[in-house]
């Protein structure tokens, strides 16, 4: 009896432990949600009749569910019998590499983690940087059903086709040669061409380069920095990947639709084609003045992301200077920025960004102050906290015995060690910023309304919600994706940063 | 590892070979010989000239016209900056301030005729002019006098001066006035939609009668604030509706604007040779109605001819009332009496040589006229004793029935008004008097006092922010078919277009007035509503800066403007819910004129304005 339930607890910790278990339960879950998903949509309740295209979608993800399941069997009766996963098991991950095609990111992660037996953080960002690229490529692709693409749409694709190549390659050439925190020097040749590729602003494909240059540069020195510890549990949290996944791939795309996609189609008024429902030509259908909304909500993706990062980032930078400051010296000074501030926090958010907006006009650059200043204060508070505690730690006391200035000891030493809490805070608040420049958007005090912007979207199509609702419906999920993919790519850095986590 | 490489060399392939068939932008639009298609945004053929700055300036509720306009001018070689307000005040405020190049203007003509479309606005001095044109006003003037056969002619010409020549305005379209009704609860018969007045309610009535006196009629109006309900006092949105139903008038206008005395103060109306004087002949079966206790009730003081007499003096004069907003509909109101000779009366030939003015008054009168009183006591149409009030205008002028038809000729009482305005209008302190139907008056709370006097079917009882309480006058018509059927009428003051919808849908309002175009799928796919819609005299255009813009004094710039807009596009974009127009008389009379897009010509105006600077 007791044998059997400490045996039963021991192979539950063995699955537990087993990342390609847990990622490979994760992904079927996953798959499984959009296939029923797609089941749901496939029919369509008014006419009685089954779609077919959204039907065959529906039976591939549905066929490679049903494999993922069969493959988790297989790798927990692997691990329970053998206590490892089988070379064939692994091997069967390639087929799962398949679903690619169907564009099925859960199962792709998964099977890209299951055919490597020994994973570094390299070979896992070389995967997501080929995702992302590969991603690209196939949103903008579906212009190819467009009447017309724009004139560099060929250049573009080419180019973007190629990088897509070389980073197949970096996978190839990080599975091979990078081991566990050991890069071979020659791989600089890798390094740089990728930081090169960064330029479409493929985010995995900077932090990669810079992070094999690092270790390249440090490869002769055993310590460990923290940070690779944080990078490996990063990069082993599957939801803070695919949250980072989508966001990589929305910066990527605003920059890579300056080149493939024609800003005319969401700009310039279409009267023969208005309120069009979605087909190939126009995935998500055309809004009430004939303007095509996939377009429409790509070209969206920079103003949203570019309003809601700065809007973090102004007051991530001013509120903790002056918190920093306030925490370190104390006394007056504390209690001067500290009761400003509590001026500023006494004012709704919201309602001060209105009357900002409402004061100098609506545009992007007002848009961006009047959503900073609001947030300021939370950052100081959180700043300040942090600062009051580490101030207090020895090597606080080291660097003035001796003789650093206090601007020194402030930025070099305290904030350093207080910035992981600010960090996970403004991941977490910029989805909030998101959906507040959404708001503005929508209460008609955001962008120009004809400017592509996700809650101008959103307001747009919410008149249109009994009669087309996919207007509304697309926009709407557009800005969950993306505050979930802050929220998530935060509760795991928040997970990552946490040293109780070890 | 080969998987993965056959994959991306099939990706590539598919790629390249659907590259090699791809239509790019710029090869699609030289294919296509007309550069307006819609097809093809003609960005390059304004590629050589650097694009010409436009500020356009308007409210977020037109904010569908400003991006049809934003995108034409675009598309025209423009470069086009919007200036949306979110409500009227600030709207106004930019306007008044010059802020623009081109404002997005509209107009209705309550009044129902096509003098009222152009006099205020476009002759020099109007009360929302700001052109000064020597042949327009000379124009307008002209058409005025002229009979409907006659003015055709006048008003074409009038359009070719303003829109064609001068280009001072560039038409967009004319709405839809549309009503949604609850067929559930109400007769969908009895609620009248009409192309000029406002709703009437004494004919609203529900499919269950037996609800009359107990349920009252919920409509719904955008405004909560009302203007004043001193019926020459105010002229929108907020009070129309309301005071329409409160004061009764000498006429009234058809469904069709035609001018009737059915369901006025006048039992007949007639238009004396020479079309400078006019008779009504007065009924005796309406009282004023007061608040006392919240509760309506018959004052017992009749609605005469001294009454008539005192309202229409005290709404042509500017000087009667402090923030006075009608007087220039009734400039044309010489005098008005109570008109007391009946032998007179017999001799007057009629307009139009049918006969005499007391002939036409007596037509359908259960008694004949036997005595004319000038005491409204004395009145007595049973036994032949009537009222008569006569009306002279400054000139021949058979328009002015039209506006004896708006709600700002509705009748006030002679006796209530004068005992509330007892101040000098020349001292007028807004601080201290209380002019008669200033809305504190009515609104609940430490300032109500109700004083108001209707002529009309309803009296308003009081209002807060929610709604207001409109009560059934007790001695209006009794008896007669004119009578209003339900006893009680909500008015919910519900600002947002959707929230109005919703409330009709849910059942909370009864009628809705005014649906918006991209609203009809919604109100037709609902088995408990009927949509009702018939063109109305709602115009919408462009107005040009006269005063300090560029715009002002050069008329190739406003050419431009005015040949791209294309009103097909506006059509199809409002799914032909708008019809198409050419100045504000479009709606009232058919000029034969067409504004057609043409962009050879804007490129041709827009070279003429850059060669001159």
């Amino acid at each position: 009896m007791v044998n059997a339930s400490a045996a039963r607890r021991e192979t539950q910790l063995k699955l537990k432990t087993s990342q390609e278990y847990r990622q490979a339960g994760f992904a079927w879950v996953g798959s499984l949600i959009v296939t029923l998903a797609l089941l749901l949509s496939s029919y369509d309740w008014e006419t009685q009749a089954i779609k077919p295209y959204v039907w065959v979608a529906c039976c591939l993800y549905g066929a490679f569910t049903l494999l993922q399941v069969l493959l988790t069997l297989l790798i927990r009766r692997d691990i329970m019998v053998r206590g490892e996963i089988h070379g064939v098991t692994r091997a069967l991950g390639y087929i799962q590499i398949l679903s690619l095609v169907t564009g099925n990111v859960f199962l792709v992660t998964a099977a890209f983690q299951l055919i490597r037996k020994r994973k570094s953080p390299e070979y896992t960002l070389a995967v997501y940087t080929l995702l992302t690229q590969i991603a690209v490529i196939a949103v903008s692709a579906i212009n190819l059903y467009k009447p017309y693409v724009a004139d560099t749409f060929l250049t573009g694709m080419f180019i973007l086709l190629a990088v897509a190549a070389f980073h197949l390659l970096v996978v190839v050439l990080t599975a091979k040669f990078v081991r566990r925190r050991q890069v071979p020097r020659r791989l600089v040749w890798v390094a740089y061409p990728l930081l090169l590729t960064s330029l479409t602003g493929n985010l995995f494909a900077l932090a990669l380069g810079i992070i094999l240059l690092v270790r390249i540069r440090n490869r002769d020195n055993p310590a460990v920095a923290g940070w690779e510890d944080v990078l490996e549990r990063l990069t082993r949290n599957t939801t803070a990947m695919l949250g980072l996944l989508f966001i990589a791939f929305l910066f990527s795309v605003s920059v890579c639709s300056y080149v493939t996609f024609d800003y005319g189609m969401a700009v310039d008024n279409n009267y023969s084609l208005i309120l069009q429902p979605p087909s190939l030509a126009y995935p998500l259908g055309t809004d009430n003045f004939g303007r095509c909304l996939f377009t429409r909500i790509i070209f969206g993706a920079r103003i949203s992301l570019i309003v809601g990062v700065m809007s973090t980032v102004l007051p991530l930078l001013l509120g903790g200077t002056l918190g920093a400051i306030s925490g370190y010296y104390g006394r007056y000074t504390d209690n001067i920025i500290m009761r400003a501030l509590d001026v500023l926090y006494a004012i709704p958010g919201i309602l001060l960004a209105i009357a900002i907006i409402a004061a100098f006009g609506a545009n992007t650059v007002n848009l961006i102050l009047a959503l900073s200043v609001g947030a300021i204060p939370t950052y100081a508070r959180t700043m300040r906290a942090n600062v009051l505690q580490v101030s207090t730690y020895e090597f606080v006391d080291a660097a003035r015995a001796f003789g650093s200035s206090n601007a020194a000891i402030i930025f070099k030493h305290i904030v350093p060690n207080s910035l992981a809490p600010m960090i996970v805070k403004s991941t977490l608040t910029i989805g909030g910023a998101v959906i507040s420049t959404s708001s503005l958007s929508f209460l008609g005090l955001g962008i120009e309304p004809h400017i592509p912007e996700w809650g101008n979207i959103l307001k747009l199509g919410s008149t249109y919600l009994e009669t087309n609702s996919y207007l509304a419906i697309f926009p709407g999920l557009a800005i969950i994706a993306l505050v979930l993919s802050f929220n998530f790519l935060g509760d795991g850095l928040r997970d990552a940063l946490d040293p109780k986590m070890e | 590892m080969k998987t993965r490489s056959t994959l991306a060399l099939l990706l590539t392939l598919v790629l390249i070979l659907s590259g090699c068939s791809v239509a790019t932008k710029s090869n699609t639009a030289s294919s296509t010989t007309e550069p307006a298609s819609s097809e093809a945004p003609a960005g390059d053929n304004t590629a050589t000239t650097a694009p010409v700055g436009i500020e356009v300036l308007g409210m977020s509720n037109n904010e569908s016209d400003l991006n049809i306009v934003r995108d034409q001018l675009t598309k025209n070689g423009f470069n086009v900056k919007l200036n949306i307000q979110p409500d009227y005040a600030s709207f106004k405020a930019q306007e008044d301030a010059g802020n623009y190049d081109v404002s997005m203007s509209s107009w209705t003509t309550v009044t129902g005729n096509p003098d009222y479309a152009v006099r205020s606005l476009f002759k020099t001095g109007g009360d929302y002019s700001i052109q000064s044109d020597p042949e327009l006003d000379a124009l307008i003037d002209k058409a005025a006098t002229q009979t409907p056969e006659e003015y055709t002619q006048t008003y074409k010409e009038l359009e070719q001066r303003l829109v064609f020549d001068e280009a001072r305005i560039a038409p967009l379209y004319i709405s839809l006035k549309s009503q949604a009704v609850n067929k559930e609860i109400l007769k969908p018969d009895s609620v009248r939609l009409s192309k000029s007045r406002a709703l009437a309610w004494e004919d609203i009535d529900f499919n269950d009668t037996a609800k009359r006196a107990t349920q009252p009629l919920i409509l719904a109006q955008a405004a909560s604030n009302l203007t004043s309900l001193d019926p020459i006092k105010g002229n929108d949105g907020s009070i129309n509706q309301l005071n329409t139903n409160m004061y009764v008038r000498l006429v009234n206008l058809t469904d069709d604007d035609k001018i009737t005395s059915e369901a006025s103060l006048s039992r007949n109306y007639s238009i004396a040779d020479g079309n400078q004087d006019y008779y009504f002949i007065l009924r005796d079966d309406i009282n004023f109605a007061k608040i006392e206790n919240k509760k309506a009730v018959d004052t017992g003081e009749r609605v005469g001819g001294d009454d008539v007499v005192f309202s229409l003096e005290r709404a042509k004069n500017k000087d009667s009332v402090p923030d006075h907003r009608t007087y220039s509909l009734h400039e044309h109101i010489k005098t008005a009496e109570v008109f007391t000779d009946l032998n007179a009366l017999g001799s007057i030939q009629q307009a139009g040589g049918k006969g005499t003015v007391k002939e036409a008054l007596e037509q359908g009168l259960e008694a004949p006229i036997s005595e004319l009183v000038a005491d409204k006591k004395q009145a007595n149409n049973k036994q032949g004793k009537y009222q008569v009030v006569k009306l002279t205008t400054t000139e021949p002028f058979p328009q002015v029935l039209n506006y004896l038809a708006h709600q700002s000729a509705g009748i006030v009482s002679k006796k209530q008004v004068e005992s509330i305005n007892t101040y000098d209008v020349a001292k007028f302190d807004v601080n201290k008097d209380i002019p008669y139907g200033d809305q504190n008056t009515v609104t609940e709370g430490d300032k109500y006092n109700n004083t108001l006097y209707a002529s009309g079917p309803y009296i308003l009882s009081y209002k807060n922010d929610y709604e207001g309480i409109f009560l059934k006058n007790p001695g209006y018509q009794k008896g007669t078919d004119n009578e209003a059927h339900i006893n009680q009428v909500n008015v919910r003051f519900i600002a947002d277009a959707d929230s109005t919808l919703s409330a009709l849908r849910s059942g909370e309002i009864y009628v809705y007035y005014g649906v918006p175009e991209t609203k009809y799928e919604v109100v037709e796919g609902d088995s408990k509503l009927q949509l009702k819609s018939i063109p109305s005299n709602a115009v919408s255009y462009l107005l040009f800066n006269t005063k300090n813009r560029d715009i002002a004094g050069n008329l190739d710039l406003r050419k431009a403007v005015l040949y791209s807009i294309n009103q097909d596009e506006i059509l199809a974009f409002y799914k032909n819910n708008k019809l198409k127009a050419v100045s504000t008389v479009s709606p009232l009379v058919d000029t034969g004129n067409e504004l057609k897009a043409d962009p050879a010509k804007v490129k041709e105006f827009l070279g003429l304005y850059q060669a001159s600077k």
